[in-house]
């Protein structure tokens, strides 16, 4: 797609492409060089100044006034306008409907044939997270995500290829509380600090079932399994750093207290000492940090629900919840959300009773369900995974829509934001050639806050790479040929 | 819509599961694939995509036995047939997966249930077919989707063993197969630790210089050239013995090489990279072997070559990320500049659990270039093709065993639903661990 009103002539564009591969060739090379292999096969990456300097490349500027014409909207919200235009005013959605006029001096972009869907929200994504896994204890609600976000991550910019533009960046899942999760929006390129989705509430990431039980790990010979080994120990570790976290803010309010009635002439109380892991878990306690808790079956999701009616706090999101249909009603009840696979199974025990009419049936029965990625490969094709809400259990296609935009943005607590095409909210968009869920569909252009931060017709796409070694190297060379 | 026979037979193996206590004792092979009755059945009314020709809107198929009898817009119905309306419904040939470990491999981290990986380099004797089972669960849910053909094979090694083309139906290993001895499966050696899925690598490749990486590639692939030439000799020497009326002593892996170095069973070669296929060309010319390329995201490069030498490639699966250095749509865009260069291309998933979205990986592809006919004769006869099967499948003509599957659109399209399925013209229950327990859930009383 190309845009028009802001005079870039194409071979501006063709020299952007161009500088755009090559500082996406340079960057990659960088970018191999720094992964680095760490033990358990955990993947980490680690920072080079060159990437840094690589990336310094003009990110386009900021929408202020930009309409989108002629195209098929699908708001997520309010149904589809068939042939609609969208007007955004200072990164926000100013107007939206089939009767918009566009106003002097915005930029245009020519939905003509195109499908506009939100931005796509991925509520499960360890995208641009150079580390992933405390895994020295099984509770580690103080270490953070944000500390380790690299704004060149590859996967940011493939996501951006493919509509996502907000991500929920998640601990893994070694531990049963992993630490502190990053809502971002892909700005991919900017600096690391612009990813962070202002406004967002804080979450945490807790995790249960095999992979915290370090199940399917191989202990080296000298090596001493870590607590948990059961389902039973994963629940005692909850309870207890729980009751810990209680005792913590009683301490606190009780100096608090003590703090305002002191006399004058008296000494003040001493401050308990601070404890980052608990500060983590009493704003859990008080509803200010919303849980995401990684489960697989239904024991284990019936009780964390117990274990959070006891102390008080709402699970946002029980995430992959592969047999969260088998209790649907009691996640229902309880006001949590479910971010599920759309159709993965059976790579481990706990994912063999995982059925893709999961997303189906959990929403049947009044549940909140987004689809989620987990992964860079399938972030890029969310759309896809999306319709086979459809497939598997008939879901609506607004309400398979939703499972990727309104209702993830519900689960990360940023819905008045993002997740559907509505007056007031940021103009984060996906533009699609044809409808998203239909074959031959792809995404042409994505916006986030009314920027244009993908361009199909600006990318380093495999075609303009054969076009440049054409130019550069002769056609034969393209598709070489070898007597 | 299964006739009342099957639905009786249906609920005596339900039956039988519920005295037996379990639910995952129900055979993935259901009554449905009884002796083939000779009746015929009928699909009228529907669009028929043969894939070998043009489409027939408002047409009738005809299956009688194992084999598709007749198909066209005026088929008089046989008096015998048992008819199901297609009205509004789509008859397109089943589709082959080119590449999947189905039978081998039951849930990913319990080992008791895993056969997809041999030890040694070489095992070229090892017979996929040998292991399969034809009662995994994932074989079900797999053909639902509309997938009534896979290759299936171990992985791994240089030499990985011999993969079999299966129908995703039968009671015993031998009445899945299509060809127990489909093609020899050769994992080329990478350079490894060249990012993410750089070929075989691993992670424990990422700490070695990138010296001591290529040693280790020349070594390997030394070894893998001096083991053709050794396959090539073998089988040289047998046949001047044998004229000379000896006998010699027979050596299995050997005896497995010699129909390769012969070029009569094709060689899959896993690759990725330009690099690797050129390795592949190289060896191919040495040692005469017929060769299919699988994977092969970086085909691209050499499309115009791989036309000429009539080389085909499997390519996917397209759910995989490109090489950190790649174009971020190389993977999906691959196989339209592949087509187009005249290449002939099919599809495989390179996985058993989720061999099901075979098409949505073609339909990957065709978002990203691919002719969408193109994409199609790729999931059906291009396959059969390449396996030496196409006078018998991938597509709909008479006498073509009758794996057909009805849907409501196009198979490519995630929307699109399968509403009736027959392999080698038996009707195939579409139910699987995944419909079943949709249902048991679905019936779960309100909870309090």
């Amino acid at each position: 797609m190309t845009t028009q009103g802001h005079g870039r002539g194409a071979k501006g564009q063709g020299e952007r492409r161009a500088v755009q591969m090559l500082r996406l060739l340079t960057l990659v090379t960088a970018s191999i060089a720094s992964i680095v292999s760490v033990a358990g096969g955990q993947q980490q990456r680690v920072a080079t100044r060159d990437t840094a300097r690589v990336l310094s490349y003009p990110i386009p500027p900021a929408g202020r006034l930009v309409a989108i014409t002629n195209a098929t909207i699908m708001t997520a919200s309010n149904g589809t306008i068939p042939k609609g235009t969208i007007v955004i005013r200072d990164g926000k959605i100013a107007a939206v409907g089939a009767n918009v006029a566009i106003p002097a001096g915005a930029q245009v972009i020519d939905g003509n044939g195109k499908f506009v869907i939100p931005g796509i929200v991925d509520a499960h994504s360890h995208s641009a997270a150079e580390a992933i896994n405390e895994g020295t204890q099984s509770i580690t609600a103080q270490v953070r995500m944000e500390d380790v976000l690299r704004q060149d991550a590859l996967g940011l910019y493939r996501e951006l290829a493919g509509g996502v533009t907000t991500l929920n960046i998640l601990h893994g899942s070694a531990n049963t509380i992993g630490g502190q999760n990053a809502t971002v929006k892909v700005r991919w390129g900017l600096p690391a600090d612009s990813l962070l989705f202002q406004g967002a509430p804080p979450g945490i990431k807790f995790a249960l079932g095999e992979n915290v039980r370090q199940t399917n790990r191989t202990i080296l010979p000298g090596q001493e399994r870590r607590y948990p080994r059961t389902r039973m120990g994963v629940e005692e570790l909850l309870r207890d750093a729980f009751t810990r976290a209680q005792e913590y803010r009683r301490e606190w309010q009780e100096y608090e207290r003590g703090r305002k009635t002191v006399k004058r002439g008296q000494a003040a109380a001493v401050p308990p000492k601070r404890d980052l892991q608990l500060d983590a878990l009493v704003e859990v306690l008080e509803g200010k940090r919303l849980v995401h808790c990684h489960s697989y079956r239904a024991d284990e999701i019936l009780m964390m629900l117990q274990v959070a009616k006891d102390f008080g706090f709402r699970v946002a999101s029980f995430q992959h919840v592969l047999e969260g249909y088998k209790v649907a009603d009691e996640i229902a009840a309880a006001g949590s959300g479910a971010s599920t696979f759309a159709d993965n199974w059976a790579y481990k025990l706990e994912a063999f009773d995982a059925i893709p009419h999961n997303a189906a049936l959990m929403a049947e029965r009044g549940v909140r369900v987004s689809i989620n990625s987990d992964s860079d490969e399938r972030a890029r094709r969310l759309y896809q995974e999306a319709a086979k809400a459809m497939h598997y259990g008939g879901v609506s296609e607004e309400e398979a829509l939703r499972m990727i935009t309104l209702h993830p943005a519900w689960q990360l607590g940023v819905d008045k934001r993002v997740g559907s095409i509505e007056v007031g909210k940021d103009a984060d968009l996906a533009i699609f050639n044809g409808h998203p869920f239909a074959p031959a569909s792809r995404v042409e252009m994505t916006l986030i806050d009314g920027r244009v931060f993908f361009d199909r017709a600006t990318a380093p796409t495999l075609e303009y790479l054969m076009e440049l070694i054409r130019q550069k190297q002769g056609p034969r060379q393209v598709t070489e040929v070898v007597p | 819509m299964k006739g009342f026979r099957l639905r009786i037979a249906d609920c005596g193996v339900l039956a039988v599961a519920m005295i037996a206590g379990t639910s995952t004792a129900q055979n993935a092979v259901r009554p449905a694939q009884r002796a083939p009755a000779q009746s015929a059945i009928l699909i009228r009314n529907a669009t028929i995509v043969p894939v070998t020709g043009p489409r027939i809107p408002n047409g009738t198929l005809v299956i009688r036995g194992d084999r598709i009898e007749a198909l066209g817009p005026n088929v008089t119905a046989p008096a015998d047939a048992r008819v199901i309306d297609g009205t509004g419904l789509f008859v397109y040939p089943g589709m082959i997966d080119g590449g999947t470990q189905l039978g081998l491999t039951e849930i990913g981290s319990v080992p008791g249930g895993e056969d997809t990986q041999e030890v040694g380099d070489f095992n070229p004797h090892n017979v996929a077919l040998t292991a399969v089972n034809p009662h995994s669960e994932l074989i079900p849910v797999t053909r639902v989707n509309g997938v009534t053909t896979a290759i299936t094979s171990a992985e791994g090694g240089l030499i990985s063993g011999q993969a079999g083309l299966i129908d995703l139906m039968g009671w015993t290993p031998a009445e899945m197969a299509v060809r127990r001895q489909a093609a020899m499966v050769v994992s080329y050696p990478s350079l490894g630790g060249g990012g993410f899925g750089g070929g075989g690598g691993g992670f424990g490749g990422q700490q070695r210089s990138e010296s001591e990486r290529r040693e280790e590639l020349d070594r390997r692939t030394r070894s893998l050239r001096s083991y053709f030439a050794d396959a090539k000799a073998y089988s040289d020497m047998k046949g001047r013995v044998a004229t000379a009326g000896g006998v010699r002593k027979a050596n299995q892996a050997m005896e497995a090489m010699a129909p390769i170095v012969r070029g009569e069973i094709p060689v899959i070669f896993d690759v990725t990279t330009a690099d690797q296929i050129r390795g592949v060309l190289a060896l191919a010319d040495t040692f005469g072997i017929k060769v299919v390329l699988r994977g092969a995201r970086e085909a691209w490069r050499l499309a115009d070559t791989l036309a000429m030498r009539k080389i085909p490639v499997i390519v996917g699966p397209l759910t995989s990320v490109p090489g950190a250095d790649d174009p971020y749509d190389m993977t999906y865009a691959n196989p339209g500049v592949l087509a187009r260069a005249g290449v002939k291309i099919a599809f495989q998933t390179s996985d058993a659990a989720n061999s099901r979205n075979l098409p949505y990986n073609a339909a990957l592809a065709v978002a990203y270039g691919l002719d969408a006919d193109a994409a199609l004769r790729a999931l059906t006869i291009n396959a059969a093709e390449i396996f030496g099967v196409a006078d018998r499948y991938g597509s709909l003509a008479p006498g073509k065993v009758a794996n057909v599957m009805v849907t409501t659109g196009d198979p490519m399209d995630v929307r699109s639903v399968v509403r009736h399925l027959f392999i080698r013209g038996q009707p195939v229950p579409l139910d699987d661990r995944h419909t079943r327990l949709y249902e048991q859930f679905r019936a779960r009383p309100r909870a309090q």
